[in-house]
């Protein structure tokens, strides 16, 4: 069983930097905390977001790599919301999209509601539960320096991959706005342009 | 009215001419027959998902990617696709044309007097959700297919076929 209390953990900003100086011409998808911090580092006309359907990011990813198989698509997770979808592991490994790159960060809670634990905090491991699941590639890494040293081998081979990236809690504790009656929800105004660019 | 079954190959073709190139399901056993034909086909390509909220997602991403997606899917499935439903395809604005199967329907009853709370409740769902349905009760139903996706870019969200009773 894996001891996630033991774990090296780098910071949210040093993985996101790693992703950032390899973004070319991929579909990201982004979600939660790492959403705001990813578009910030790498803002493009192919940046997808999960915003209001906490767990979808991964089945929007593949969805978009079946659709566009030769153009890789990287999906950026957090760990609560992949617990609220597990079964996509099961439906990514089945599907098999090889230009698709899951990234699950691993910090341990759920950070924007206050940083409260995840359920098997202390030992979910989901590159095995990735790898259990059919994945082709499954690997954790807590260094920055070492993910850095192992993220081009690992996109040139075909996927589906799971990178788990451990990170430290960051406290980003997310306050709603209220949404004004008759505004344009954030998914709508998000994907047309993505579509617009991959015809 | 009684309810008819619809043979598969007759919703399969329906499902071709609505110009449809993937289906994205969690296996409906309302729609074996129709799944079987599916399994078989070389040209509609088929996507199985282990949830309903996922197979949402995934008709999203296939829309975005530039395909034409259909969910099909088990009543039950609707109930569990909720937050994908409001979340994706309502909020998304998505264009998702959702085929469900009443399992379980008695054909001699309107869905809403049916005594299985899964069927009786479902146009009433539908409805909260604003999202439009039509009742596929037998071959002559079969036209709203095609009108279905049509009708789901007009309005640029989701639009829901209720297959009335076991496809043959």
């Amino acid at each position: 069983m894996t001891d996630n209390t033991a774990v090296q953990r780098m910071s949210l900003d040093a993985a996101l930097d790693v992703l950032a100086r390899r973004r070319e011409q991929q579909v990201v998808v982004g979600t939660m905390t790492a959403n705001g911090a990813w578009r910030q580092k790498s803002p493009h006309d192919l940046n997808l977001a999960c915003i209001g359907f906490m767990g979808g990011a991964s089945t929007l990813g593949l969805g978009v790599a079946l659709s566009q198989p030769d153009r890789d698509v990287w999906v950026i997770d957090g760990d609560g919301s992949l617990m609220m979808q597990l079964g996509s592991l099961g439906t990514i490994a089945g599907a098999a999209p090889t230009n698709f790159l899951h990234i699950v960060i691993h910090n341990g809670v759920y950070e924007t509601s206050g940083s409260q634990p995840l359920p098997s905090q202390q030992q979910v491991d989901f590159a095995r539960m990735a790898e259990g699941a059919g994945y082709a590639q499954t690997v954790s890494f807590g260094d920055a320096e070492e993910f850095d040293s192992a993220i081009d081998e690992l996109l040139a081979a075909d996927g589906p991959t799971l990178v788990q990236l451990y990170t430290r809690p960051e406290d980003r504790f997310y306050s709603a706005r209220p949404t004004p009656p008759g505004s344009t929800p954030a998914l709508a105004r998000i994907w047309p342009p993505v579509a617009e660019a991959l015809k | 009215m009684t309810a008819q079954s619809i043979p598969a190959d007759q919703l399969l073709a329906a499902i071709r001419g609505a110009g449809v190139q993937d289906v994205v399901l969690v296996p409906d056993t309302h729609q074996r027959t129709v799944l079987d034909l599916l399994m078989d086909d070389e040209e509609i390509r088929t996507i199985h998902c282990s949830t309903e909220d996922e197979a949402v997602a995934v008709s999203a991403g296939l829309i975005i990617g530039g395909r034409r997606p259909m969910m099909q899917i088990q009543h039950a499935g609707l109930y569990a696709s909720v937050n994908n439903l409001r979340g994706v395809a309502l909020d998304g604005h998505f264009p998702i044309v959702l085929l469900i199967g009443l399992l379980g329907r008695d054909p001699e009853l309107e869905p809403e007097q049916d005594g299985s709370s899964m069927v009786r409740l479902c146009r009433p769902l539908l409805e909260t959700l604003d999202i439009p349905s039509h009742l596929l009760d037998g071959p002559d139903d079969l036209h709203h297919v095609a009108k279905a996706f049509d009708e789901a870019a007009e309005r640029n969200g989701p639009v829901a076929l209720l297959v009335g009773t076991t496809t043959s």
